[in-house]
């Protein structure tokens, strides 16, 4: 046998054919490069200034204010009741929002057709509602929080029922497709026994499929707490009220000690919803896998573990949080009844019906594609910016006992090793604590306006929540083969780039593609404080009252966000 | 580094090897600890170049652990361990690489890249010669082919070259790992439990495989094995480990039935 083995002499065989550098990956990698300098000739940066010298005090003194924040005891009062409304409305959007992502995930979900169909034995067609129910949760998750939020201030006037809305409908559809996918991944086994002795459909899911998914639900609810604390701080930009409002208020008035006190609060609420969702995420053992369900099809999902002080506790301190959040906001149901409600409802649909493209179709197209180009160049400074830092933020590379950095190096490396991580990990807070439209508005500072500085400020933020779930999948990275080649002796840097990049570049692809769709929603957030695009107008035909020209401009907004999702949806597809 | 010549206990390893060749590997009463869990207590050998020696004995008995200690990937809690005259504890971590870079280690679990084509999985055993700038080119145009191919050719599985590692087999890619320790080209190969991943017949070819290359190219081998069978048709020597201790170490001839009983047995309360 040995012999046969060796028979074969290396000299016999040609070399096998080396395969073109021309292959599928190398076609998107053009194609990106090709959408890079595209965004990059639509942004006007060749001769053209970018920097305004004269802004660099007015940074400096921005920047000096943060060792004295404004502590006196009334406005720490102030702050801390922006911060509760904050809370406040993220907490009643993401418990509202729960609960319709639980009716339309299971309306959504094969598996819930499925059930309806066995215990009819096997009569009526299942799939008409199931794409219906689909559909039809498309498009309010194709909207972003802010324009519901205008949308709700004209029906409803800044109320913390606004709020609350504006977070728990696109949030209530994009939970509601998660949940869907939850419910038709986990082993139906269970439920078909259940449905096999003659339970109900309703009752068999209760007791056969929700207990098993129950661990990745619970994950994906306080994942989506971290996004609402964000979403309602920028849902105070729109003047609903809490930390966002008052940063505004505070930056307008050029009242950069307050400002501080306010974004150090944020910096801490922040902060603590992110470790403890991610304390229960690890508890849960669902980290890294939440947001991308659906991306990984060959890992199996993991057992349910949903026992444990920590998991617990979390479901406790939630409730609570949930009653006193409803009762310091205190917001009022009865408004969606009332006749004035009604009222205005009818008034907005007459508006905005048919939509109005009027003279301005060649505008609109412009607008489309700068925003487009800013969703790009976002995604390419996050991408690239995110990679970076996450693995410096991992807890298992530069951190003591981490894989660069063996347990018995001098202690001066541990001690950088674990400043790095302290130093990256508080960088990813504060880039995603803080609205992008608050950065946009500090870099127009000392950038001139334009889609480089919006393109800057949404690309902060991004990167501060790209480089926190890319370090998650760092952390869940195969050590095996790079242990394998330290132990041959390779140097810290070859390890690096033959174990640790080829083992984490896939999930990097699919994060940023993912986030690329999240990112050209989020365009219209630096609309707002005027950064261009279909933001900017959208802004501009809400103030005017122009419905017809908000109805086209809403248009333009689905058409770029369902091509944006085919692309990342193609693009994922062939680089798996 | 102390290299002068220490007393080993256990001399009844060396029967079949002359006194004065100098160990490729030599530990001097090392004992190891997980916590409070002992994995090896007051372990001495010394193995000599070109020697092949069988690790054999039940789960937990510490075969991974002295193979660890071997390559410097774990330090001992207690005692000596030396690989190529040297004490590694006592290494800075870049002479630590060097003397690993003399040391091959195949894994029951192949320890592969599963996202890179084989020609880079088997290039990796070469990262330790390579620059950074070639090691980052050659994963866009891959470098040094011919010898990749050939290791791959020893190997049997020349065709793999441009294949993708996670669509082979399992025992082709035990043959992918063996053929990164060939490009490697170390003195000795460290082997833990290679095919306990794989079927019988699988297990056999690898097996006949890396006994063939080390006795061809004169590296010395260690190898731990589920199987014993093995350790009698390939080896000079066999360690049998239980709980941590040395229980014998003897050539095959001398190894008994009642030997490999007594390591086997379940301890009755």
């Amino acid at each position: 046998m040995a012999h046969q083995i060796m028979a074969r002499r290396p000299d016999s065989a040609p070399l096998p054919v080396r395969p073109s550098l021309l292959n599928g990956r190398m076609v998107w990698l053009l194609l990106l490069f090709l959408a890079i300098a595209w965004s990059l000739a639509q942004a006007n940066v060749v001769g053209r200034d970018l920097v305004n010298p004269g802004g660099y005090t007015l940074l400096l003194r921005f920047l000096q204010a943060s060792i004295r924040p404004d502590l006196s005891q009334e406005f720490l009062l102030l702050t801390l009741n922006a911060a509760l409304i904050t809370l406040g409305y993220a907490v009643c959007g993401v418990a509202l929002s729960t609960l319709l992502g639980l009716i339309g995930g299971v309306l959504m979900s094969e598996v819930w057709w499925k059930a309806l169909r066995a215990s009819g034995g096997g009569r009526g067609n299942h799939y008409a509602p199931w794409l219906t129910i689909r559909g039809l949760f498309a498009i309010p998750r194709a909207i972003h929080e802010i324009i519901w939020g205008l949308f709700f201030v004209n029906i409803l006037g800044l109320t913390p029922l606004t709020a609350i809305l504006a977070i728990a409908i696109p949030f209530g559809a994009i939970t509601a497709k998660v949940f869907s996918e939850i419910l038709d991944e986990t082993s139906r086994r269970p439920l078909e026994a259940l449905l096999h002795s003659g339970a109900s459909p309703a009752k068999a899911m209760l007791y056969g499929l929700f207990p098993l998914a129950f661990p990745n639900l619970l994950s994906y609810t306080f994942y989506r707490l971290e996004c609402s604390i964000r979403s309602s701080t920028m849902l105070g930009l729109i003047g609903a009220g809490g930390l966002g409002f008052e940063l505004l208020l505070s930056l307008q008035s050029l009242r950069y000690a307050q400002m501080w006190t306010l974004l150090y609060a944020l910096f801490l609420l922040n902060g603590a919803t992110d470790y403890w969702s991610g304390l229960l995420r690890r508890r849960l053992g669902s980290v890294g896998q939440v947001e991308f369900h659906g991306l990984h099809p060959a890992k199996p999902m993991r057992p349910p573990r949903a026992q444990g002080a920590v998991v617990r506790g979390s479901l406790f301190v939630a409730i609570l949080l949930l009653i006193f959040s409803l009762w310091y906001v205190r917001p009022n149901p009865g408004q969606l009844l009332a006749s004035q409600t009604m009222e205005r409802l009818a008034v907005v649909a007459a508006n905005s019906l048919p939509p109005d493209f009027g003279g301005r179709g060649p505008d609109l197209l412009r607008l489309s594609l700068q925003t487009l180009a800013m969703s790009i160049l976002t995604m390419t400074f996050a991408s690239l910016t995110g990679v970076v830092l996450s693995f410096l933020a991992a807890r298992n590379f530069l951190a003591p006992g981490g894989i660069l950095l063996s347990g018995d190096a001098a202690w001066g490396w541990r001690l950088m090793g674990g400043g790095v991580l302290i130093l990256t990990h508080a960088t990813l807070l504060i880039a995603r604590s803080i609205p992008p439209p608050i950065w946009a508005l500090v870099l127009l500072f000392v950038l001139f306006p334009g889609l480089i500085p919006a393109a800057l400020a949404l690309g902060l933020y991004t990167m501060g929540i790209l480089g926190r779930l890319m370090a998650e999948a760092v952390e869940n990275l195969d050590e095996r083969p790079l242990r394998a080649l330290r132990a041959q002796g390779a140097p810290g840097p070859h390890v690096f780039l033959y174990a640790a990049l080829p083992g984490t570049l896939p999930d990097y692809v699919a994060y940023t593609l993912y986030r690329w769709e999240v990112t050209i929603r989020e365009t219209v957030v630096v609309g707002i404080v005027g950064a261009g695009g279909l933001g900017r107008l959208l802004t501009e035909q809400l103030s005017n009252f122009d419905y017809r020209g908000v109805m086209a401009t809403l248009v333009c907004y689905l058409a770029l966000t369902f091509l944006v999702d085919l692309l990342s949806a193609a693009a994922r597809r062939s680089l798996r | 580094m102390k290299e002068e010549a220490i007393s080993v206990r256990g001399a009844s390893a060396g029967e079949s090897i002359p006194a004065d060749t100098p160990p490729i590997f030599e530990l001097v009463n090392v004992s190891h600890r997980f916590g409070n869990m002992v994995a090896l207590r007051h372990v001495s050998l010394r193995i000599a170049s070109g020697e092949r020696v069988a690790l054999v004995g039940p789960s937990g008995a510490g075969k991974s652990t002295l193979l660890n200690l071997l390559n410097g990937s774990l330090h001992p809690s207690e005692g000596i361990v030396r690989a190529l005259g040297l004490n590694l504890a006592q290494l800075s971590p870049k002479r630590l690489r060097q003397v690993q870079r003399q040391i091959g280690f195949v894994y029951q679990q192949f320890h592969l890249v599963n996202h890179l084509r084989v020609v880079h999985n088997v290039n990796a055993g070469a990262l330790g010669r390579w620059s950074f700038l070639k090691a980052a080119w050659s994963l866009v145009w891959p470098q040094e082919v011919e010898r990749a191919a050939q290791a791959l050719a020893q190997v049997g599985i020349p065709e793999k070259l441009y294949a993708r590692t996670d669509q082979l087999s399992g025992g082709q890619q035990q043959r992918v790992a063996l053929a990164r320790v060939l490009v490697q080209d170390p003195v000795a190969i460290l082997a833990d439990e290679p095919i306990s991943n794989l079927d019988p017949e699988r297990g056999r070819e690898i097996m006949d495989l890396l006994f063939r290359l080390s006795e061809e190219m004169g590296k010395t081998l260690v190898v731990s094995l589920h199987a014993i069978e093995y350790a009698y048709t390939h080896c000079h020597r066999i360690i049998g480990l239980r709980e941590g201790s040395v229980l014998f170490d003897a050539p095959p001839a001398d190894v008994t039935p009642a030997m490999v009983t007594a390591l086997y047995r379940i301890e009755k309360e």
